[in-house]
Order: structure tokens, then sequence, then C-alpha cells
């Protein structure tokens, strides 16, 4: 079950605040820095839904988002739709695809849940990879991103993109948090924690694995038709079986089952790749060994870190001087 | 109302139950007696399908019992396990409303209100986290975690485990007022005092078969079967 707490509030106002910033200060190199930790927190988030709340560590969203995107330029571009309406059939297709892998992988656990989805993105890729339709290994190229001149908004212009990718963002957290607190959400709880007790009491936690990992497909659909629109050009690379990998090393990076903790990881990722990879080649050497160093520190991630460093005494503080009676809220989830 | 014949059931290779059957009658308390390690919380995890059945055949209420564990549950039969399974990071309430459903049909009427006037307790307690509750309160909430699934048949494994006899006392008088109330149960207990008051009828289980039935007050009064099958 997640809940905010004023830690959770504070690091979520300091990152929109910086990320405002950044959008309004940098210059171009800069803004796609932006653009790209955006797309990757609704990557993670999605992420985040299924595996730290669910315990259903998936090696497919990289492909789901992949999905979204190429079912986007696909629908865009090949067949002409108006962007809006290929985005939305875009997202649905992905939330749909997501359902079935959620349906078919839901009855096994662990290693072989990982494997499973796992198959299921590589499967994905390897049709993308060769279909001449898809451009094959070539990718597409040619997307155009939404026309919003009508009301004056140019997305054409890498601010503006950067700033319309931080609404969405918003957007997707509110919808990450209203699926948590749902109904839904706390009986994935529960099947997470005991999924034998979850049955027992009569739910069918098959389909509520299915249903959440379907919900969190429209996530990274969106995080899809984004990215689609980012490059306005779209690989196979994207739903290669590394981004998946990529993108649980962030959510593992920020803290598993906080949602705030890997929009952390996203920043700190894509800030050492950038940063490092100008200095050397090696980044990724740099990344594993922060990487060891969180896992090895038994800390949920960095965020976790710091609810558990500094959590507890920030709750206290402000039940004091507020006075409200809330005696010993529960601050973490995973 | 709930009928076991012959059941065969186990963990992977080994086998626990052999041929086990039992009745469990509509309105009565059946309680289930033994030593460790006799079969009777694998016969209630075999009734609810947490457990494959490799033999024999279950009946509730007329019907062969369904297989999957929630068709079970929702079909009419709550299950409060010997472990509680309280889920940590969802509050008393959230616990509690997991489970808030109509399976008993009509005349369950069972809500959120009422199992609070059963434990007052719980209702101190609403906003705490499931990890913050003593051993008592984790039993009072798994048992109206159990209620307000509305079943017509509750299954309770040990529910006086590990509690301080205060506590133990207050479950009894609970489960005695469910019992007058007209809630049919079954009831595995170590506790021989605390079963033998609450049941109509007692069976006694070892090493996976039903060894000896009669009444609470048969068993009581017959030293040679407490000393045999119970070690009392």
């Amino acid at each position: 079950m997640f809940r905010h707490t004023p830690l959770r509030h504070a690091v979520l106002a300091i990152l929109a605040l910086a990320a405002l910033m950044q959008a309004f200060t940098a210059g171009y190199f800069g803004l796609e820095i932006l653009i790209e930790i955006l797309i990757l927190c609704m990557l993670v988030l999605a992420l985040d839904l299924v595996a730290g709340f669910g315990g259903m560590v998936s090696l497919c969203h990289g492909a789901l988002m992949g999905v979204g995107a190429y079912a986007f330029a696909a629908l865009a571009t090949l067949a002409g739709l108006d962007p809006w309406l290929a985005a939305l059939a875009a997202v649905a297709l992905t939330a749909a695809v997501a359902w079935v892998i959620g349906a078919i992988c839901a009855r096994s656990h662990g290693i072989y849940f990982i494997m499973a989805t796992l198959a299921f993105g590589q499967m994905a890729y390897s049709y993308v990879f060769e279909s001449p339709l898809f451009g094959g290994d070539d990718g597409m190229g040619g997307i155009d991103r939404f026309d919003l001149t009508a009301i004056g908004i140019d997305l054409n212009d890498s601010r503006t993109f950067a700033l319309f990718c931080l609404a969405v963002l918003g957007a997707v957290y509110l919808f990450a948090t209203a699926i948590l607190r749902s109904g839904l959400g706390r009986s994935l709880t529960g099947v997470m924690h005991n999924e034998k007790r979850m049955k027992a009491l009569g739910l069918n936690t098959w389909r509520i694995k299915a249903d959440v990992f379907g919900l969190s497909g429209i996530i990274a659909g969106i995080a899809g038709v984004l990215a689609a629109q980012h490059i306005m050009f779209i690989s196979p690379g994207l739903l290669n079986w590394t981004v998946s990998g990529e993108a649980l090393v962030v959510v593992i990076l920020g803290g598993l089952g906080t949602l705030v903790g890997p929009l952390v990881g996203a920043v700190a990722f894509v800030v050492m790749k950038h940063q490092l990879g100008e200095v050397t080649t090696y980044w990724h050497l740099v990344v594993g060994i922060v990487l060891i160093a969180v896992v090895m520190s038994r800390a949920n991630g960095i965020f976790g870190w710091a609810e558990a460093r500094w959590g507890a005494r920030l709750d206290r503080r402000l039940a004091d001087a507020t006075r409200s009676p809330t005696p010993e809220e529960v601050t973490s989830d995973a | 109302m709930l009928d076991l014949d012959a059941v065969s059931s186990g963990y992977g290779e080994t086998q626990v139950l052999y041929g086990l059957s039992l009745k469990a009658q509509q309105g009565r308390v059946l309680a289930v007696l033994g030593r460790n390690g006799a079969g009777k919380s694998t016969t209630l995890k075999t009734i609810m399908g947490l457990l494959p059945r490799r033999g024999g055949s279950i009946t509730f209420e007329g019907r062969p019992i369904a297989a999957r564990p929630f068709d079970i549950a929702q079909s009419g039969i709550a299950y409060v396990p010997e472990t509680r399974d309280i889920f940590p990071s969802l509050t008393v309430r959230e616990n509690l409303e997991i489970a808030a459903r109509r399976f008993g049909g009509k005349g369950a009427d069972w809500t959120l209100d009422r199992v609070v006037d059963l434990f007052p307790r719980l209702g101190e307690r609403m906003r705490n986290g499931g990890a913050e509750l003593s051993g008592g309160e984790q039993q009072m909430l798994a048992i109206a975690r159990g209620l307000l699934m509305n079943p017509r048949l509750l299954i309770l494994d040990e529910p006086t485990e590990g509690l301080a006899p205060i506590i133990v006392k207050l479950i009894h008088d609970k489960l005695m007022e469910l019992k007058q109330a007209g809630l049919s149960m079954v009831l595995v207990e170590q506790n021989f005092g605390f079963a033998t008051s609450l049941a109509d009828d007692v069976v006694v289980v070892s090493k996976g078969q039903v060894v000896w039935s009669g009444s609470p007050a048969a068993i009581r009064a017959d030293e040679a079967v407490q000393h045999r099958w119970l070690g009392v």
C-alpha cells in the first residue's frame, strides 16, 4: 500500500522544482537530458508498480514501451492516423498486450516469472527486428510530435516538449498513486505479501495481477509514445531486454516499491550516464559499482536509505509541530 | 454441511492425511484435536484448496467443493490461519476492507461496524499498521477479517496459540457469541479446555486419520482417550 510521507512530498517537490528550473534554463543538450529522464521516469513508475508493489519483477517493460512506440509510429506514419488518435490506440494496444503477458505470466513466480516476461519481451524484439513492415533493424523515421499549435504550443521546440513531458509525468504519477490507493492496489499489496492468504480470502489473485500488469502497460505505452516523439525515430533497440534491465537497475537504485525512489533513481542514472560518459567510456563500471554499493548497504535504494535515515524523524517533527494525533503511521511499504 | 470422505493429502512427497473422514454440521462447532503433526492444519489447508487433494472427496452443502481456493472462499467458507497472516503494510482498516464481501449470500450482515462492536480493541487500532499489532490484536483482526467475508462456515486454526490467558478468554467468549448466533465452525486446537468448552462435536486426529469422535463431555470424561491421543 502506497502512502505519502512528508519526506516523499519533500522529495517530489524538489524533483519537480529542479525539473522546472532545468526546463526553463537549460540549453538544447540539457533539455534533451531532461526529456530522457522524464520518459525514463514514466517507464520506471510502470515497472515499480508491478515489481515494487506486486512482486512481479518484469523484464519486458522495455518491450512494452517499444510496443507503444512502434504502434504509435506505425499508426501515425504508415496508416496516417491523427497523432492523438494514434497515441490513444497505441496506449490501448500496449495495455492489452501487457494484460495478456501479465495474465499468462501471473501463474508463475520468482525467477520463472522473470524468465517468462523476458521471453515475451524478446519475442516482441525479434519480431520488430525482422519485420519489413516496421523497417526491420533500420527502424522507422519521420515521426511527428503532437500538434498543439492550435492553442499556441509548439512541441517541436525542445523546451516546450520537455514541459509537456513533465506535465504528462505528473499525470502518470497521479495515475499510479490512484491505482495503488484503490481497492485493486490494496489487493495487490496483499498478493505480494501472501498470495495464498488472498486466495483464501476469496480473491482471484491471478486476475488482480493481470489487471495491474495491464494498467502498468498503459504507463509504459505512454512512455513509448513520448519516446517515439522525442527522437522522432525509433529502432528495435528500444524493445531489447537491456532496456528493461536498465529500468530494473534504476528502480532498485532508487528504491523498490516507493514510486518516489525510482524517480530519484532515474535522475541519478541518466546524470551519471552523461556526466561520467564525458569523462570515461567505462561509465557503466561506475554505475555498476554504485549499484553494488547500494545493494550491499541493504538499504532499499537511494531513497529507501534516505527514508530509513530521515523519514521517521521528519514524520515525528511534523507530527509534533502540528500536534495532530496520528500515532505510529507506517512509513515504509516495501 | 462440510463432509470429508477418505481424504488424502500432503506436502510434496510427504503424505500427511491418510483417508481422513469427518463431518461438520450446520450450526454446530466441530473441534479437531490431536498432537503436533497429526494432520490438523493439513486438513484445513486441504479443505481450502491450499494443498492439493490426492484422494477422497470433500463436499460443502451437498455439492463437491470447488478446486480453486478463491472459489472455495466465495462459496462461503472463511479460513483463519494459524499464522494469522495480517498484511503488515496495510492498516487495520485496510486489512478488514480487503476481505469485506458477501460470499454468504442472503442474511450475511457482517459489516465493519459490527466487527468493531465485537472487538472494540480493533476500533481503537483502525489506523495502525498491521505490523504494529500485538499477537492478540492480530488474532482478533484475523477473525474479524474472516467474519467480514460473511461466511456460512468459519474455520479456525489454533486461534489461541501463543496468546496470554486473558486474551484466550476473550477469544473464547467471542467465539461463544458467534456460536450462539448460529455460525457453523470448525476449530483446530491444542488447548483442550478451550476446544471442548466451545465444541458441540469433537474428533481426534492421529497420523492423518480420525481415531476418535464423540461429544466434548465424553472426551473430557475419558482420560484414556486423552492420554493416548492427546498426551493431556
